[in-house]
């Protein structure tokens, strides 16, 4: 409505404009001559003496006279025309705006129907590559991050509920186990409540760790400029008592390797990997650390000796809960999440996470930003 | 009774064992789907206890398989997996029952009473002979009006011998179904509990030894 009245506008004015000139210049004479036969008017002209005479007027009052009159018709039809032009450019220009604003008209009742139930759907314009397609394609943009987020808070809901109810399990069982003996005493009872402060700091950790990946799926808060060298020295010296508990063979070539993110996930994501490698490996294997710059890009490499991975199940070991040889121990601090949120962090930076079993046995991961 | 409990996460798997052998069950554990297989092979139970998250083998393809095989063992599916979708189609696939997690330690007990129970032919809950009465449920056992004492191993063979309903039983049969694969079979642990067992029952003498056969009551 609003382009067909500024439309409908501008060609209100431009006509007037354009009919006032011509009209100017008509009235300036000579732009109009009008050959009309005259016809011969007589005016008495009184001469002194009493003598009058018959004076045939000159052409020129009747030319005035023509000229005025048509000028008058002129304007009367310009006039005309005028608000004719105007309605058929009004209506014109409706059908015209009706027709090229059809893909905001799309993208509006499309984003009606779009709720947290269907963030699958996207408006996938088609046609040229114009400001409409642009506004088009943002949106879809925006869908998609909003479809992401959701996703990662729909699956984590789904998965702390799941996963919860095992450990929950397990300390009713203790408890009612420990109410329901004849013979419990002060002893049973104290050793049962202390295995229940064991299985509650467990759950802590999978609450956590449940957490950490549904923060790292929702994407990055901020990007800071991180030297992957730097904080994967910060880690290694944390974890360097266990790895020397295992008597693993450490190598460590930490080249300068900067890129953007946020430290805190990167630092996650480097400790995770590292954690990885001291699980699964042999007594008095080996684990490597690598960070460098390759083609302008900081890349990041763990490497690890172990039992032998087929390929097949590389991309398992990256599904939340999944693990190699399945069982769920205690030692389990990631609780099957340490991989899929090393996964979450180089997904959400953007980065090619690459996994390879070693021909020995172990396992080679790199993640390049 | 001998029950399997198969569940992957270790410490809920030995505290269920527990709490079902002080109801006075013989129960195995398997932490994954291969070994529960394995053992479902080797031995009988009573009562397969089936955690549906199963690794190796899916707690599912378990209990397929065991259908399969046309071996008909009661299984006492437990899972997280809650919905009635869930429900519906654990029980579609074979299983007998359906706990979800968290559940109350009771309701399990009470449970895979239940199942055991309906072996062939099905049980009465309170088994009785002449004026020997057993309640497995509340663990008591009354020979006329007195109530006797028994410890865990010598109630269930009693159990056992009454549910045979006048069956012979052999020893290894007892052994089998009374105790859990950490019992050694070459020991005379059934012949001792069988003596202690009917010396509480006093007279007159209920448990008949059937030579070359077995015990029968």
């Amino acid at each position: 409505m609003r382009l067909t009245l500024f439309y409908t506008g501008l060609f209100l004015l431009l006509g007037t404009v354009l009919l006032a000139i011509v009209f100017v210049a008509a009235s300036r004479g000579g732009a109009i001559s009008v050959a009309v036969p005259a016809p011969v008017v007589h005016r008495e002209l009184k001469l002194p003496g009493g003598i009058v005479i018959n004076v045939p007027t000159g052409p020129q009052s009747i030319v005035t006279q023509q000229h005025n009159a048509d000028l008058d018709r002129l304007l009367t039809i310009s006039w005309i025309v005028l608000l004719a032009t105007t309605a058929g450019a009004a209506v014109l220009g409706w059908f015209a705006a009706g027709r090229v604003l059809r893909p905001v008209r799309e993208i509006t009742s499309t984003a009606r129907t779009i709720s947290a139930g269907n963030l699958h759907e996207r408006l996938a314009l088609t046609g040229p590559n114009d400001e409409f397609k642009q506004l088009g394609d943002t949106l879809d943009d925006l869908l998609s991050r909003l479809e992401a987020s959701f996703d990662a808070q729909r699956r984590f809901v789904a998965n702390a509920s799941h996963e919860l109810r095992t450990p929950l399990t397990l300390e009713r069982t203790l408890l009612q186990v420990a109410l329901a003996d004849p013979h419990a005493n002060e002893e049973t009872l104290r050793a049962t409540c202390e295995e229940l402060l064991l299985a509650q700091a467990d759950q802590e950790r999978l609450l956590e760790a449940l957490l950490t990946l549904a923060s790292s799926e929702r994407g990055l808060e901020r990007r800071e400029p991180v030297d992957l060298a730097a904080l994967a020295q910060g880690e290694l010296r944390q974890l360097r008592p266990a790895i020397e508990r295992r008597g693993l063979v450490l190598e460590s070539a930490l080249g300068p390797a900067t890129t953007t993110g946020e430290a805190a996930l990167i630092r996650r994501l480097i400790a995770n990997l590292i954690d990885n490698a001291v699980d699964h490996n042999v007594d008095g294997g080996r684990i490597e650390i690598r960070t460098e710059t390759v083609d302008l890009r900081a890349s990041l490499t763990v490497s690890n000796t172990g039992p032998l991975i087929a390929p097949q199940d590389i991309e398992r070991l990256f599904e939340p809960f999944q693990r190699l040889n399945g069982r769920r121990t205690a030692d389990d601090r990631h609780h099957g999440l340490g991989l899929s949120i090393v996964r979450a962090i180089a997904v959400a930076h953007n980065a090619e996470l690459n996994a390879t079993p070693r021909p020995g046995g172990g396992l080679v991961v790199t993640v390049l930003f | 009774m001998r029950v399997l409990v198969a569940e992957d996460h270790g410490r809920l798997a030995t505290a269920i064992a527990e709490g079902l052998r002080r109801e006075g069950i013989a129960v195995d554990i398997a932490f994954d789907g291969a070994d529960a297989l394995r053992h479902v092979a080797v031995h009988r139970y009573d009562v397969v206890v089936l955690d549906r998250d199963l690794p190796q083998v899916h707690g599912d393809e378990v209990c397929r398989r065991m259908r399969e095989e046309r071996n008909n063992t009661r299984v006492l599916m437990l899972t997280a997996a809650s919905t009635i979708r869930d429900r519906v189609e654990g029980l579609g696939i074979g299983a007998d029952d359906y706990l979800t997690k968290p559940f109350d330690f009771e309701e399990l007990v009470a449970r895979v009473r239940a199942l055991a129970r309906r072996s062939t032919p099905a049980l009465p809950p309170t088994l009785a002979h002449g004026d020997l009465t057993l309640d497995p449920a509340r663990r008591t056992a009354v020979r006329g009006e007195i109530p006797l004492a028994l410890s865990p191993k010598e109630f269930a063979v009693l159990e056992y011998l009454l549910g045979a309903e006048g069956r012979v039983v052999s020893a290894e049969e007892l052994l089998e179904g009374v105790w859990d694969e950490a019992a050694n079979p070459f020991t005379n642990t059934v012949k001792t509990t069988i003596g202690r067992l009917r010396a509480k029952l006093g007279e007159p003498p209920l448990i008949e030894t059937v030579r070359e056969g077995g015990y029968r009551i």
